[in-house]
């Protein structure tokens, strides 16, 4: 089901390695996909942010980009918590994961998250994201 | 290296019999005795035994009991039965339940007896020995897998890295800003991601059978093909995918066969054809599957057939890493399929595979 949503258009970028951080906020800045890109490098700042800008639904993000492997808190602990937020901090809000896993159990994993809409595999190509863009929002 | 004396615990009713076993042969041996089975279970629960003697008549509990009741707990003592008269239930039952490594009658021969206790103190080290490596074997894997695996996780990752950077110069138009620096290093990049992804699916495809999943051939060679075709746009696929039946099998080793099979049609082929067709066909019966992928590449000299197959056989001419097909065959052993080739220069090659139904 894609999700209806809004100008301006938001992603947020959970990784732990900040060269990652860089790299994938630099690519979706010259793609022209998004208008603003939220960088946190960890899943508890990604939290966080949920909760201090829980008041301005204007500033959630539209798309989530979750790294799987991160130390402490990983992509699918994040996913654990991030289910139970309110239904309305996530209704235009849709996760897919960016991960250079080929590991079997973690692709299995991801495909079996109903929050996953896909796992994307670094490094980031602009035309796969459009692609999941195109399928999963509309505007 | 002074082994200390083969600890050997006597049980027999009779007194004597202790006491001229205890003269006979407490220079050799470091013998514990006991006169009845219940005061043998206390000195076998206090002490590392290696061999055991019974007798086999004593009141309350016979050798063979004896020997019946620790062969759980007390599994690696070697056993040997002593008895005065020839009870053939007695002997089959000592055999069949109780794990008799020897049967002696009495009155005993020193040297015979001496011989069995040697020997089976020899098989008890053996048992030992033998677990001790498996144990230490099934450990040096598991470190083993465990040290592959994260290696090429975490070297994947910063080299992922590496491959984005460059799409970024890519995009900000500057690829060709330090003359073929940058090509270069892409180059290099790819080769070393193939070289980790192949050491992964080699690691992956050592590890045990992963459980049956049903297989749909033709979203898989359309996934293959999607992932392997966005470097060479201009092969043609011609799919003739036959599965009236449903296909059970290992899905993970199917992808690393046909994944590396289709992608050496695409990577094989001739610079200056300008038709460049690969043909995959399927035909699955309730007992296997038939797979063909034919290319009008390049082909494969007569005389390297026989070894393209074989760990790091390489080409002057092309630029495989040696690990493609080596890991297509293992994994088909696996999977007990089978693989054949044919091929001419300049004509191209057919890979054909049977693959085992297993549902």
């Amino acid at each position: 089901m894609p999700v209806n949503v809004e100008r301006p258009f938001r992603v947020m970028l959970i990784d732990d390695n900040i060269i990652d951080l860089k790299i994938n906020s630099k690519i979706i800045q010259l793609s022209k996909l998004f208008d603003e890109i939220i960088q946190c490098h960890s899943a508890e700042e990604a939290l966080n942010y949920f909760h201090s800008h829980s008041k301005e639904p204007h500033t959630l993000p539209n798309l989530i980009l979750l790294d799987i492997q991160m130390p402490e808190m990983d992509g699918f602990d994040f996913l654990d918590i991030y289910k139970s937020l309110p239904e309305d901090w996530k209704v235009s809000c849709q996760v897919a994961m960016l991960s250079s896993t080929l590991d079997f159990g973690d692709i299995q994993k991801a495909e079996a998250n109903s929050y996953v809409i896909k796992l994307l595999k670094k490094p980031l190509i602009p035309t796969e994201l459009e692609n999941l863009l195109r399928s999963n929002f509309s505007f | 290296m002074t082994r200390s004396p083969v600890k050997v615990l006597y049980i027999d009713d009779e007194e004597n019999n202790l006491l001229a076993f205890k003269a006979s042969f407490r220079r050799q041996y470091e013998i514990y005795t006991a006169n009845s089975a219940a005061e043998g279970l206390k000195v076998l629960e206090n002490l590392p035994i290696e061999v055991i003697i019974a007798d086999q008549k004593m009141p309350t509990t016979t050798g063979v009991e004896f020997f019946k009741s620790i062969s759980t707990t007390f599994p690696d003592p070697v056993r040997i039965l002593l008895t005065g008269y020839t009870d053939i239930s007695a002997l089959a039952d000592a055999i069949n339940h109780g794990d008799i490594y020897r049967y002696i009658t009495k009155p005993w021969n020193d040297l015979e007896l001496h011989n069995s206790i040697k020997n089976a103190h020899d098989a008890y080290t053996s048992k030992i020995d033998l677990r001790n490596k498996v144990q230490e074997l099934e450990k040096t894997n598991d470190e083993l897998n465990r040290f592959i695996y994260s290696i090429s996780h975490e070297l994947r990752a910063p080299l992922v890295s590496v491959i984005g950077i460059v799409n970024l110069v890519k995009m900000e138009g500057l690829y060709h800003s330090s003359g073929e620096y940058w090509e270069l290093i892409e180059s290099c990049s790819n080769k070393l991601d193939y070289y980790i992804q192949k050491t992964l699916q080699y690691y992956k495809n050592n590890k045990d059978l992963s459980e049956k999943a049903d297989i749909n051939f033709k979203k898989l060679v359309d996934d293959i093909i999607d992932l392997y075709s966005y470097t060479d746009r201009d092969t043609q696929f011609n799919l003739n995918i036959n599965q009236p039946h449903p296909f059970k099998g290992d899905s993970f080793r199917l992808e690393v066969i046909l994944g590396n099979l289709i992608s050496n049609a695409i990577k094989y082929q001739k610079d200056n054809e300008t038709h460049k067709v690969v043909d995959i066909s399927i035909d699955v019966t309730p007992f296997s599957a038939e797979i063909s992928i034919t290319d009008n590449g390049l082909g494969i000299l007569n005389e390297h057939l026989e070894k393209i197959f074989t760990q790091f056989f390489k080409t002057k001419n092309n630029k495989g890493s040696g690990l493609g097909l080596f890991i297509v065959k293992e994994a088909l052993n696996k999977i007990d399929g089978k693989i054949s080739v044919k091929s001419s220069l300049n004509q191209g090659t057919t890979f054909k595979i049977t693959i085992p139904n297993a549902g």
